[in-house]
């Protein structure tokens, strides 16, 4: 990037400025944003329209026919069923679980609620694909952790990843394991953030364990609260796909698949970019509104005045 | 129910959720130990004793695990770098100045952040290949640098650096772009260093991305690599295996274990993406 504002001097923070130097400063960020984002975006959008198998150069425009196929299939409603579920058991370990261990930590020292934090968080420094390979051999039928545990209790073996009840769980574990302490850092960082004087106060008026947490911890922690619970909804898919990838596959019987990784099959697996690509218009069309809704909290969070 | 016996309930939970969390890299680092004998000898026990290196040496003759490194080194330390230099002046942009646009276009970046990442790879799949670019470590860092995140966590802090300083530079005769590189990047340096970091570990954990555009031995970065010997030639062999998982994981853990302060503030400042 090339000095090309010497003329201009920085002007005072809130003096409007009509000059193009604040946008030659953001041309780079914004043009790799739009190069490798909002582009991408569009053209799948574009895609969806189509039937193409990634290599040939024949594109066939074929209208809504991709989205009407989707609708049509009893394996697409599995999907959504499964991101139903996906989303649901990120919520209990990756909302409820940490912000219930975040409330928790209020109960103990500040210096020992740190130590606690550091090593929950741990796993989020591993990458998800290499820590995800442990669990494999937890899960294995005949000499993993969990079976020799059952055994130890004189309970039957289980067949964790090749069943399709237990396997979505088993997967859903993994991402839990992988972000609970991210998640607990976040909900914990919102529960400090409530002024000592307000808990003091209520302390002073009699206010004690629950009726302190329903009126005075809860309502203040509301906000970072709802901020996480929008997090871990729009994340959720995302958490699970690499142990999807790593564990099963979408197996046995496509029942572990979600939204996501089914957009990552019919792309590079079967090479359905136009049906892999309407079904990624409608997963960001099914999660539009909770994405506007973190945007808007965000939004106000930051806030664009000086 | 008393404070101090809620205190012991609550420390009792979070020393059992703690055991929980850590207990499979427990049994990662404990099963790369093993003889293979012992593997599935005593699978419940995480240790066996005496710990050997042989998961270790016959990961490290199979696998140019310095070859493995090298890209992987280049690979995030150019997002990483890449990142910076991209978002250090934007972030200056949206924090010093009021222009046109500004709210629609740090509205652009904000929501950048939570579009799904499978929304956007085959199109960029198919720009890599019409580019040439496919198996290349530019190919593999480029589409990695589009990213909102550092501008986001950046702004907020450039915005909170006194203005009268910023002031007196330019009565100083200073350009703009000198007060950004002399004034404001030296001053924000903890946090630049603590994004840095952010940056470089989130990079170094990248898979599916990799996976996807970097599938000839040559240009495996680490995460790649093992998971390619997980599902090959060290399928069934899970003290290598878990060697090998170990190998790729040390850098991350060592740094988090160095700079843990910045690592844990720089996730909780930005807590919009993972």
């Amino acid at each position: 990037m090339a000095p090309a504002t010497r003329s201009s001097p920085a002007r005072p923070k809130g003096q409007p400025l009509t000059g193009l130097t604040p946008y030659l400063y953001l041309a780079p960020a914004l043009l790799a944003l739009g190069l490798f984002i909002y582009y991408p975006l569009l053209n799948t959008v574009y895609i969806s329209f189509h039937e193409w198998n990634l290599v040939s150069a024949k594109r066939t425009w074929v209208g809504l026919e991709n989205y009407r196929t989707l609708l049509a299939s009893p394996d697409f409603r599995g999907i959504l069923l499964q991101s139903g579920l996906y989303v649901l058991l990120a919520l209990v370990g990756n909302f409820l679980l940490p912000v219930g261990l975040a409330l928790l930590t209020l109960q103990v020292g500040e210096r020992e609620g740190e130590v606690y934090q550091s090593l929950l968080f741990a796993p989020t420094v591993v990458a998800v694909s290499v820590g995800s390979l442990v669990w494999l051999w937890f899960y294995l039928p005949a000499g993993g952790v969990f079976n020799g545990l059952l055994a130890q209790l004189g309970l039957p073996p289980q067949p964790w990843l090749s069943s399709s009840a237990m396997a979505l769980p088993a997967v859903s574990l993994v991402a839990a394991w992988k972000y609970l302490g991210f998640h607990y850092l976040i909900a914990l960082a919102g529960l400090r953030a409530i002024p000592r004087e307000y808990l003091e106060a209520a302390r002073v008026d009699g206010a004690s364990g629950l009726a302190l947490l329903r009126r005075v911890v809860l309502p203040l922690f509301g906000p970072s609260a709802l901020f996480l619970f929008l997090s871990t909804v729009i994340q959720s898919l995302e958490y699970a796909f690499i142990p999807i990838e790593v564990l099963t596959q979408g197996g046995p019987f496509g029942s572990t698949s979600n939204l996501m990784y089914a957009v990552w099959q019919e792309a590079f697996k079967f090479f359905r970019a136009g049906l892999a690509s309407a079904q990624a218009v409608v997963m960001i069309a099914l999660f539009a509104g909770f994405i506007l809704w973190q945007f808007r909290l965000l939004e106000r969070r930051v806030g664009y005045e000086r | 129910m008393s404070a101090r016996r809620g205190a012991w309930l609550a420390r009792g939970v979070l020393l059992l959720a703690v055991a929980a969390v850590l207990a499979p890299m427990l049994y990662q680092i404990g099963l790369s130990l093993k003889p293979a004998p012992e593997v599935f000898g005593s699978a419940l026990s995480p240790l066996s004793w005496p710990p050997v290196l042989d998961n270790y040496r016959s990961v490290l003759e199979k696998l140019p695990f310095g070859r493995y490194l090298f890209n992987t080194l280049v690979f995030a330390l150019g997002v990483t770098l890449g990142q910076l230099v991209l978002a250090i002046p934007a972030a200056y942009a949206f924090s010093a100045y009021r222009f046109r646009g500004q709210g629609f276009l740090f509205g652009l970046v904000l929501v950048s952040l939570m579009i799904p990442f499978v929304v956007t790879y085959l199109p960029n799949y198919l720009l890599l290949a019409r580019l040439g670019l496919l198996n290349t470590l530019p190919g593999l860092i480029l589409p990695m640098l589009a990213g909102g995140y550092g501008i986001f966590l950046l702004r907020q802090h450039f915005k909170s650096f006194p203005l009268s300083i910023l002031e007196a530079a330019q009565v100083d005769g200073a350009s703009t772009w000198q007060i950004l590189w002399r004034v404001l990047v030296p001053a924000n340096l903890p946090a630049i260093s603590a994004l840095a970091v952010y940056l470089l570990i989130n990079a170094w954990n990248q898979f599916v991305w990799p996976l996807l555009v970097a599938n000839r031995p040559e240009v495996y970065v680490l995460t790649v690599a093992v998971q390619r010997f997980a599902g090959g030639e060290g399928v069934n062999d899970w003290g290598a295996m878990m060697a090998a998982a170990t190998l790729a994981t040390l850098p991350t853990l060592l740094l988090y274990l160095a700079v843990r302060k910045a690592i844990l503030e720089t996730f909780t400042e930005g807590a919009v993406k993972g």
